[in-house]
């Protein structure tokens, strides 16, 4: 098996989000407030709105920095609880 | 080692796997274009093999690979006939398309007189090559992306540097993601630190302060101080990075764009290259941008010495052990592996969009210690008369 990410299998794993705005499921993982991970396949990414509108640009793939909806929803979350956030101890 | 030791105590191994056996697909610089003209063949160790490079009459940048059908002869070793080389053991004659189109001596060119060729792009200043050892050319949407200011008088002309360096080039891929390098090995301070991964995208976005400790060529106060830096850097496929930089300075703001580019001559070599250019800015007077560009690309120049230093001397690391202030470093491997697999076994895994912002809150306390220890000891010293 190839090497895994020892943050994913001795913390916490990746967990299934879907966006406030549009519905696209991603998964996110968030070891503080702060951090974020995403992970995105495609048919999320078509389902979004922001990255439709930023591709319809010159931009390359990869360009957009980051979709807002789906930041403000993982924020939400992360302080409602529904994405857990390791804290120190889980982090260690 | 007691039994009741849990797992958690057991010795960490280091996985250092085996640098691939095959090289990159996707386009590679081979350098600034300029040098490629000057009417001679020229070699170029790339991808495991001998390469010629020559221009032929319409301009055209050819690559070819070394070594003629014929008997073996050394092309590179040839001269540039017209829109041919030709090898300097028989004078047989190759074309840019990888054909032999005459042979003074003979009646006629043989079958199968074709010898393998690169598609080659020359763009704002750099020769491409396009590589791929299935042998088909570059899809129409894996392309080099246009640098607006390297052809336009409002920008200097690249500062260019290149040097071999005896490491697999995974090395200087990784440091797409590693923010703590940067403060360790760059002088910087990063202060934000974000990748996104998307098809044959890898992006960094850093923001980052001014070393007030470090930046030895701002010491000496002829220069304005560097107060803080936004950079968005991407490579476009496997070895091209284009960092669109801005440094903030004491007078106002410098726009940059750096190159960081390589290609691998073996598995355990590869040929590390950087440009910079400047934006001319109204605030610069007389050749000012220029200097800036050369002061950049010096330090530049340090800090990737300092990362030579580093990788002649590290292992190979497949599991690299991270804590939560790293970057994703497996994700942006799962992302460089599209490269080195068959177009058709590209995973979605590879090239699906991954974002990851990393929460600098920790390191900037720790380095914000770390640069004030560091003034306090250089003003320490300053005190202390010279022995």
């Amino acid at each position: 098996m190839a090497p895994q990410d020892n943050r994913l299998t001795d913390g916490a794993p990746m967990r299934p989000v879907s966006c406030g705005q549009c519905g696209s499921r991603v998964l996110v993982r968030k070891s503080s407030l702060q951090q974020t991970s995403v992970q995105w396949n495609s048919e999320a990414l078509r389902g979004c709105t922001e990255h439709t509108a930023a591709m319809s640009g010159p931009a390359a793939p990869g360009a957009l920095e980051t979709c807002h909806a789906l930041g403000a929803t993982i924020r939400a979350a992360a302080l409602n609880g529904t994405v857990e956030v390791l804290d120190d101890e889980h982090a260690g | 080692m007691s039994a009741v030791e849990s797992e958690h105590d057991a010795v960490r191994s280091i996985d250092a796997g085996a640098a691939p056996t095959r090289f990159a697909r996707g386009w590679h610089c081979l350098g600034l274009a300029e040098k490629f003209k000057d009417g001679k063949p020229h070699a170029v160790q790339a991808f495991g093999q001998k390469l010629v490079v020559f221009q032929s009459g319409d301009g055209t940048l050819n690559v070819l690979d070394a070594y003629c059908r014929h008997m073996g002869g050394d092309l590179s070793q040839g001269t540039v006939k017209g829109d041919q080389v030709a090898c300097p053991f028989h004078d047989w004659r190759w074309g840019g398309d990888g054909r032999c189109k005459q042979i003074p001596y003979s009646r006629r060119v043989p079958l199968r007189a074709r010898t393998a060729s690169w598609p080659s792009l020359d763009q704002d200043g750099m020769l491409f090559v396009w590589n791929d050892p299935e042998g088909n050319p570059p899809p129409a949407d894996v392309t080099v992306p246009r640098i607006e200011g390297a052809t336009s008088e409002g920008w200097t002309d690249w500062v260019w540097y290149e040097t071999e360096v005896d490491a697999n080039c995974r090395e200087v891929v990784d440091n797409v993601v590693d923010m703590a390098h940067f403060f360790y090995v760059h002088y910087s301070f990063p202060t934000y630190f974000k990748n996104v991964f998307e098809g044959h995208t890898a992006t960094q976005y850093m923001r980052g302060s001014g070393r007030p400790d470090a930046r030895p060529q701002e010491q000496d106060g002829s220069r304005a101080k560097t107060t803080g830096s936004s950079s968005v850097a991407t490579y476009h496929g496997p070895s091209f990075m284009i960092d669109d930089l801005v440094y903030e300075l004491d007078g106002g703001e410098a726009q940059c764009v750096l190159i960081n580019c390589h290609y691998p001559v073996s598995a355990d070599k590869f040929i590390l290259q950087y440009g910079i250019i400047v934006k001319r800015a109204d605030t610069m007077s007389g050749n000012e941008s220029e200097e800036l560009a050369a002061a950049m690309a010096e330090f530049i120049k340090l800090g990737f010495e300092q990362d030579i230093a580093i990788w002649k001397n590290k292992t190979r690391i497949d599991n690299p052990l991270l804590c939560e202030e790293d970057g994703p470093v497996y994700q942006l491997r799962r992302w460089y592996e599209q490269f080195y697999v068959d177009a058709d076994a590209v995973r979605p895994e590879m090239t699906d969009r991954f974002e990851f912002e990393l929460d600098t809150t920790r390191p900037v306390e720790a380095w914000q210690r770390e640069v004030e220890d560091n003034l306090a000891r250089k003003a320490a010293a300053a005190k202390t008369p010279a022995a």
